[in-house]
């Protein structure tokens, strides 16, 4: 019809055929909502692709007792429905609720947010950073588990012969909160992104997206909360204060805000990311 | 690549690039321009139809993905000389559609959502309809037409 006649899809049956397609040079089609913009973006579409949308095995989401294995095919709408309520996971589930806008949401699924390289706004990288979560990577005759954080420094390497499978969250956590700043409602890319976890061992952990290309930990705050008393990290406007002094990120320049102004907020990001963990804590 | 699907009851065969927009199968060979392509990113909504019951963004599902599934367009809503379906019919008393660039994707969001979500309020009806935009009306104006939409369903309901 259009395009490219000779455009090929393989439609895999098993990881292995998804494996050996990618072998042979097929890009990985998981959603579709980031490579179907690729012609207004300037850039030409693969000319072959592989897809993961018939592996069942990839769609489910498994809560254990100590951990949380999501499927690398489940989409932002299955998983906040499907960990709404889960103590500990409000984060996540905030993450998965208040990407892009409700069609998309239906579509755009968890492999996809962590495998698209020039996406740096995707909701669900920091929240699974600081929730210390490992990725499952498959390639031929191999079977890999490494933190995301490790996965994501590294991407396009692991990604070169691997597909990502499943997502592992243990359920270690007392609280999470996740806090972003769009510019508007609907559905546009947020400006940066500030996800908090409390672990088990009461420390917490932070996370940022959208700031720079690649999501990361706030290590350099993290270390100030490790000196400071318990209560400090339960305090939002101390908080806020801290992170001010700890602003180590280069902020991207975008067309929806630049870098500077990126990092201008995090603080405030910050401070609504504990007053929202602080509640659910003394909730529970 | 072979894609088999139904659209709008009708059994459909697509033969071409897998990565063709499903919106530009409605549009440009089934002739069903209800749908619109406006964004092509996912931004506006204008092109939201349903596949397997689902509101999903048309210009966002490459038709390769859709062997087998059902979809519906919004000129099944209210196919040929049939009454509006009566979310159309709301819009269309309360005056709401001016220059109806995004109303075929409003309505094709809107459906789904209040098909299971009977009991909506305003808050989870703007929630529902955040990734359709409108130029020309304003939301709220909208959002009134859709819950006098509930309200009559409410009463037919309870009227037997």
């Amino acid at each position: 019809m259009f395009d490219s006649m000779e455009r090929s899809l393989t439609v895999a049956g098993s990881i292995e055929e998804a494996l050996a397609a990618k072998h042979r040079g097929a890009a990985v089609l998981a959603g579709g909502t980031w490579l179907m913009r690729d012609p207004r973006r300037g850039v030409n579409l693969p000319d072959v692709l592989v897809s993961l949308h018939a592996l069942p095995a990839l769609f489910t989401v498994e809560i254990e007792k100590d951990q949380v294995v999501i499927g690398a095919s489940v989409t932002h709408a299955g998983l906040a429905r499907q960990l709404a309520g889960l103590n500990g996971f409000d984060a996540v589930v905030a993450a998965a609720n208040g990407a892009a806008n409700p069609a998309i949401r239906r579509v755009a699924t968890v492999g996809g947010n962590l495998c698209t390289f020039d996406f740096a706004a995707a909701d669900l990288l920091p929240v699974f950073l600081a929730m210390n979560a490992v990725v499952e990577l498959r390639s031929i005759g191999e079977r890999q588990v490494l933190p995301i954080a490790e996965f994501l420094a590294n991407r396009r390497v692991f990604l070169r012969d691997s597909i990502l499978t499943s997502v592992i969250l243990r359920r270690d956590v007392i609280a999470s909160a996740h806090a972003r700043l769009p510019l508007r409602r609907a559905g546009d890319y947020p400006v940066a992104i500030v996800s908090a976890v409390r672990g088990h061992d009461g420390r917490v952990r932070i996370a940022v997206g959208s700031v720079e290309d690649v999501a990361r930990r706030w290590i350099s705050l993290e270390a100030v909360l490790a000196i400071e008393p318990a209560s400090v990290s339960a305090d939002p406007e101390r908080m806020r204060a801290l992170a001010a002094q700890c602003v180590d990120f280069r902020g991207r320049d975008g067309i929806e805000a630049d870098g500077w102004y990126r990092c201008q907020v995090l603080p405030t990001l910050v401070r609504r990311a504990i007053a929202s963990l602080s509640a659910k804590e003394s909730v529970q | 690549m072979t894609v088999t699907l139904r659209i709008n009851g009708s059994a459909c065969r697509f033969h071409g690039d897998p990565m063709t927009p499903l919106v530009d199968v409605l549009r440009r060979e089934r002739f069903l321009t209800g749908t619109k392509a406006v964004c092509r990113e996912g931004f506006c909504g204008a092109c939201t139809v349903e596949v397997d019951g689902e509101a999903v963004m048309s210009c966002l599902r490459p038709i390769g993905l859709l062997d087998g599934a059902t979809v519906k367009s919004i000129e099944a809503l209210a196919p040929g000389d049939t009454a509006l379906h009566p979310l159309q019919a709301a819009f269309e008393a309360a005056d709401v559609v001016q220059c109806g660039m995004c109303f075929p994707g409003m309505v094709m969001s809107l459906a789904p959502f209040l098909r299971e979500n009977p009991d909506a309020g305003r808050n989870e009806i703007k929630a529902a309809m955040v990734g359709n935009i409108c130029r020309c009306t304003g939301y709220e104006r909208i959002v009134d037409a859709v819950m006098n939409f509930l309200d009559s369903q409410k009463m037919e309901q309870a009227n037997g």
